[in-house]
């Protein structure tokens, strides 16, 4: 399952891909999209969310029908319950099931099959 | 149980294609066993255990070569988050569900680094660099595991398999055919599965009537481990810290190091200039 916590860590890795560039892998034909319930932790939460690319989530979150979150991070005393219960909704309870991730520059298609994304490059096509 | 070493047309067709050769002997191998090798792998070595607990809460770490998944589920109750990374998709079928719950995993390889910059907090790297057949292999493993964290405050611990295996160690390493007195490093560890009737047991060593499959492992020797560290550093222009001094450049720092039950490990911290 592709959660877009995952979402948001992955690039293209193809030769001639660099970030920012390559960043973030843009969802498509996704044939099928699970909301499963999961543990909130607001600390995991918290102190995770300066580390994301929040541009990146939020326009992901989108493209997936979900409008949630502000289109700037919330900082300070603006980060409350309400705020990371949507964050936890988005990061952790979209699950991509079936479909493939897009390089934005080089169109290399990453598949994703049975909520495994096949990330393996054959060794020409490797950038180092 | 004895493994056996490389003879010389093997190590020649090892040279010839790396890629090959672990495609053969490691992925293929661990496609066919993972039923039977996720029901061994359930116990989380102490070091290993210890590391994860000392995360802060909210790190994100990569499980490079995560096998059959068997440390996602020490995420500190939520505190902290692994994402696991493997070859085989056998394994990974195991990993995903890793303790009873969803895990996230991803197919790969430990050469690859398609993660955007400053994506994790921390790495490990359990029993994984030693299935890479050449030197350039495993340092470019190593690369890539410091290439996946924080520049500023990313930890990596690696275990790797080592040539000195104490008297817990069922398994016993021959002479090197290519270097006198020494022990071989290019060697086949077998996996028996016992076929046929009655309850299926995986394990090495064994005297029913089995299936072999082997699967390759480079053994490591005292300081190897390290070296492979400075090899890495140097090629991505890292500064090598022996202690916690004050860092003017880009630096990996060597936390600690050591020999247990068998393994090498070491244990990392990326810094950067305030």
């Amino acid at each position: 399952m592709v959660k877009l916590i995952t979402h948001n860590l992955l690039c293209c890795h193809a030769r001639g891909c660099n970030y920012p560039e390559n960043f973030p892998l843009v969802f498509r034909d996704v044939t099928q999209l699970e909301v499963r319930e999961a543990d909130f932790n607001a600390e995991f939460l918290q102190k995770m969310m300066p580390r994301l690319e929040w541009t990146a989530l939020v326009n992901t979150a989108k493209q997936l029908g979900d409008t949630s979150l502000p289109e700037e991070m919330p900082q300070g005393d603006a980060v409350d319950e309400g705020i990371l219960k949507k964050l936890h909704h988005v990061l952790m309870e979209i699950h991509i099931e079936e479909g493939a991730m897009h390089c934005p520059k080089c169109d290399h298609k990453y598949p994703i099959l049975q909520g495994i994304p096949n990330m393996l490059l054959a060794e020409h096509e490797i950038g180092r | 149980m004895a493994l056996i070493p490389h003879n010389t047309s093997q190590l020649e067709a090892l040279r010839q294609d790396p890629a090959l050769h672990e495609s053969t002997y490691v992925h293929a191998v661990y496609d066919s066993i993972a039923d039977h090798f996720s029901q061994t792998r359930y116990k989380p070595w102490p070091i290993i255990a210890a590391f994860l607990a000392s995360l802060p809460p909210g790190s994100m770490g990569l499980d490079s070569g995560c096998g059959n998944g068997k440390y996602l589920p020490l995420d500190q109750d939520g505190k902290i988050m692994l994402v696991g990374m493997d070859r085989s998709l056998g394994l990974l079928a195991h990993a995903q569900r890793a303790g009873g719950k969803g895990r996230e995993v991803l197919r790969g390889d430990a050469l690859g680094v398609f993660w955007r910059h400053d994506a994790f907090d921390f790495a490990i790297s359990i029993a994984t660099i030693h299935h890479l057949s050449t030197p350039e292999r495993r340092r470019q493993a190593v690369e890539a595991l410091l290439r996946s964290v924080s520049v500023s405050h990313g930890r990596v611990l690696i275990y790797v398999w080592a040539t000195e295996q104490d008297e817990l160690s069922k398994r016993t390493i021959p002479e090197d055919p290519e270097r006198k007195g020494k022990k071989a490093q290019d060697v086949f560890v077998p996996w028996q599965k016992a076929i046929g009737k009655g309850k299926e047991k995986g394990k090495e060593g064994g005297d029913q009537k089995q299936e072999v499959h082997q699967r390759y492992y480079h053994m490591f020797e005292k300081g190897e481990l390290r070296g492979l560290v400075m090899q890495a550093a140097k090629s991505l222009e890292l500064q090598v810290l022996e202690d916690a001094e004050d860092v003017k450049v880009p630096s990996v720092q060597i936390v600690q190091e050591g020999w247990e039950r068998s393994n090498w490990y070491v244990e990392l911290l990326l810094r950067a200039p305030a």
